[in-house]
């Protein structure tokens, strides 16, 4: 009896050995319609995109030739493309600070244990559940020039003699985005800095309070060193995204006025879909790419960098 | 735990039919089999219906041909429309896809190029935006239609939408509708200050500044300098009125930096700055919210669409109905007035499989009883001069009638088939020249930057 148990469990044991084996296809079959999936939606366009930032394709005239880096030696020399650049790296420096600054304080209380705190940690996700092109619209009216409520309000406290059209002012038109993405995005950060918080063991903040530090020293020298890898990975998610904007400005400005809005992402689209060229407009999203690539790699060395000195 | 889970799992057993039991028992099986069912039903269906249709256009030689366009609605919808045409004979059949409604402009035009590039004839039958007909023709897409409509027939239409339909020299587009920007007034304000509409620029501010400083108003005038395509309107209509434009007919010459131009655009800056008949606020409004606070008894004076008038007259929607007048735009001495012109116009594939059928549908479509129809059904202002006369349309849409005059006097936006490119320096150029005051240096960047547009 137990013999033959031993022997039918080595048979299933061989069975499987061979089922499994790396001659046999089978396994690398079944990984063949992810492969296709991911190659066909994610590395193929960037591949053709790649491709086309090298020819001068646009959709409504017949020329479709290669021409070398010429798109790029353009873009080094558009005016616009500066214009927009320094807007988008403004917007994403300014972003993701206070975003992951305003995060940082929600996520410490809501850490804390108070009564209602469930309810609390949901209503605090509220705006980042909103769809933005409905937080375009809501801003849009609340920093609206003739009607808007900030203007009401600064006016009533005496702050402004006059309205201001903060999105007709190049002055304020950016700012006033920045305001609007701060609003719907710093939920995003506080949830990942509330998870990060809560993997830092209790019995350290115990352990330094004993020792006599107080709340400061104890966020300071205790949390905040050990929250900083999900500070650098939140920060991260929050730039790459942030370089991206698109949905605020395209809603709430179209870029205006005198492309005081004007962003990385809304630009490429304007060549690429508005006025159809496929090619400049594929050398922009290259470009933006690259800086994609860049930036995570910044925040990356980092990461690891702080990483190791923890786990030290 | 688990012990009491098994125990409830057990005691629903008991409690449950045995009826019931067999249809859990059979649920999932029973539910494949239906779906399975159902989709043979469809499938059958389907099959059975393309075998009727084929049948049909076998049996009397129906030629199918495809249709697509914006999407405008009224009393009726253009697939009504179709319909009414598809049982009017039997020769030809037009299936209709429907495009976005024309406020998605960028998306209606990426679809079209996007379809027309296949060069496949598919849409044998196209509208098109009155800005993309030289971008069409250029490329070879849009059918010319001269033998088709010989230039005595083309007199039928206004002026300046055949214009608007030609590129170099050859009819590309078929007259559909027609829409211009006009000047929208408050009656019963000039009536108190005993003015008469503005025919002039001077004479608009002049009774703008009285109506303003008196609290009769808020605001003087409004218009649109979003920086948008509808900025580019309003810079038409603008330049026009003071007999500049901004590119020569030969659609290389650049004009927009000429002493005209240039006085017209320091005269959009003006009101904003200098007479202060215009809210700041225009430079982050388009057409709705430049509507709003003319339609609330906010405003004296509005330039916008003709959609506006049916708004202001809709005692829902707004305080000043019976108490707005529409005339055209106000020019600089001497000078014409100039509306921007806008609209869709009908096209033929250039790579139709069936261009007779096309034309022949096109024809029917552009026709006076059809162009009627989209007057009087949907609120499209007709472009035949005669169907504008109509006893019927004086009826249905009696402002339309009123609006003749700003129709006539329509001039279109640049001509070129790098449209799409200029109007985006446009836009960038003239929202800078309005913010920061250096309307010179803005339009001497603007006339570089289309000049290295079109002359490639």
């Amino acid at each position: 009896m137990a013999v033959a148990e031993v022997q039918s469990h080595e048979k299933t044991l061989k069975r499987k050995n061979i089922r499994f084996s790396p001659w046999r296809p089978g396994p690398f079959v079944l990984l063949v319609p992810a492969l296709a999936s991911i190659g066909a939606i994610s590395v193929y366009p960037v591949l053709l995109g790649l491709w086309l930032s090298f020819r001068d394709t646009t959709l409504a005239s017949p020329t479709d030739t290669f021409i070398g880096l010429d798109n790029y030696r353009q873009i080094v020399s558009d005016g616009q493309f500066w214009n927009a650049w320094v807007h988008t790296i403004q917007f994403t420096t300014a972003s993701t600070l206070l975003e992951t600054l305003f995060g940082l304080m929600i996520a410490l209380v809501l850490a804390e244990r108070f009564r209602g705190r469930g309810i609390v940690r949901a209503a605090m996700l509220v705006p980042w559940a909103i769809p933005t092109v409905v937080t375009s619209k809501m801003f849009g009216w609340l920093f609206d020039g003739q009607n808007g409520i900030v203007n009401y309000l600064l006016r009533s406290v005496g702050l402004l003699q006059h309205s201001v059209n903060w999105y007709g002012s190049p002055d304020f038109a950016l700012a006033t985005i920045v305001i609007a993405d701060v609003w719907k995005t710093t939920p995003f950060i506080a949830l990942l800095l509330l998870a990060g918080l809560q993997t830092i063991p209790d019995s350290l903040a115990e352990a330094s309070v004993i020792d006599g530090a107080n709340a400061w020293q104890r966020f300071w020298y205790v949390r905040l060193p050990l929250l900083t890898p999900t500070l650098l990975i939140a920060s991260m998610f929050r730039a790459l995204d942030a370089f991206r904007i698109f949905d605020l400005v395209y809603v709430l400005t179209g870029g205006g006025p005198a492309d005081a809005t004007e962003v990385l992402s809304t630009f490429t689209y304007k060549n690429l879909f508005s006025a159809l060229q496929v090619g400049y407009g594929s050398t922009l999203a290259t470009i933006m790419f690259i800086t994609e690539i860049v930036i995570a790699l910044i925040f990356g060395v980092f990461l690891l960098r702080k990483m190791r000195e923890v786990g030290q | 735990m688990q012990p009491a889970l098994d125990q409830d799992v057990g005691r629903d057993k008991k409690d449950i039919s045995p009826n019931q039991e067999l249809e859990d028992g059979i649920h999932r099986r029973d539910f494949i089999k239906r779906s399975g069912l159902a989709l043979a039903g469809l499938a059958t269906a389907s099959t059975l219906l393309t075998t009727a249709r084929r049948g049909r256009s076998a049996g009397t030689n129906t030629t199918e041909i495809t249709f697509s366009s914006a999407k405008f609605y009224g009393k009726e919808t253009i697939a009504e429309v179709v319909d009414a045409y598809n049982s009017s004979q039997n020769k030809i059949h037009v299936t209709y896809k429907e495009l976005p409604p024309p406020s998605s402009s960028t998306e209606v035009h990426q679809s079209l190029v996007q379809q027309l590039a296949r060069r496949n004839g598919d849409p044998d039958v196209f509208t098109q935006d009155i800005i993309w007909i030289a971008e069409f023709a250029a490329a070879k897409w849009a059918l010319p239609l001269d033998d088709h409509f010989n230039a005595e027939v083309m007199k039928e239409y206004f002026p300046g939408v055949v214009q608007a339909c030609t590129w170099q020299g050859k009819l590309t587009a078929l007259p559909w509708f027609i829409d211009s920007g006009m000047l929208y007034y408050r009656t019963d304000l000039l009536d108190e200050l005993g003015a008469k509409a503005p025919e002039t620029w001077s004479e608009l501010i002049d009774s703008a500044k009285k109506l303003t400083s008196s609290g009769k108003t808020k605001f003087g005038f409004l218009w649109q300098a979003k920086q948008a395509e509808v900025l580019v309107c309003d810079l038409v209509s603008f330049i026009g009125s003071n007999d500049g434009v901004i590119l020569q007919p030969d659609g290389k010459t650049v004009s927009i930096a000429d002493d005209a131009a240039v006085e017209a655009v320091q005269l959009m800056h003006d009101l904003i700055k200098k007479d202060q008949i215009t809210p700041e606020d225009v430079l982050s409004w388009d057409e709705e919210p430049s509507r709003r606070p003319f339609t609330s008894g906010q405003a004296a004076f509005l330039r916008n669409w003709s959609y506006v008038w049916k708004v202001a007259q809709d005692k829902a929607e707004s305080s000043v109905v019976d108490k707005v007048g529409v005339v055209p735009l106000p020019h600089f001495p001497n000078k014409k007035s100039a509306a921007c012109l806008g609209g869709y116009q009908y096209g033929v594939n250039a790579s139709s499989k069936n261009k007779e059928a096309a034309i022949e549908f096109v024809r029917w479509m552009s026709s006076p009883e059809t162009q009627l129809r989209f007057a009087t059904q949907i609120g499209l202002c007709p472009t035949r001069s005669a169907v504008l006369d109509d006893p019927k349309i004086a009826q249905e849409q009696p402002f339309m009638q009123q609006l003749k005059s700003v129709f006539i006097g329509a001039i279109g936006r640049p001509v070129t088939p790098k449209y799409p490119q200029v109007t985006l320096v446009l836009q960038s150029e003239v929202s800078r020249a309005l913010t920061t005051g250096n309307v010179k240096a803005a339009l001497q960047t603007a006339k570089d930057k289309i000049q290295a547009i079109v002359k490639t």
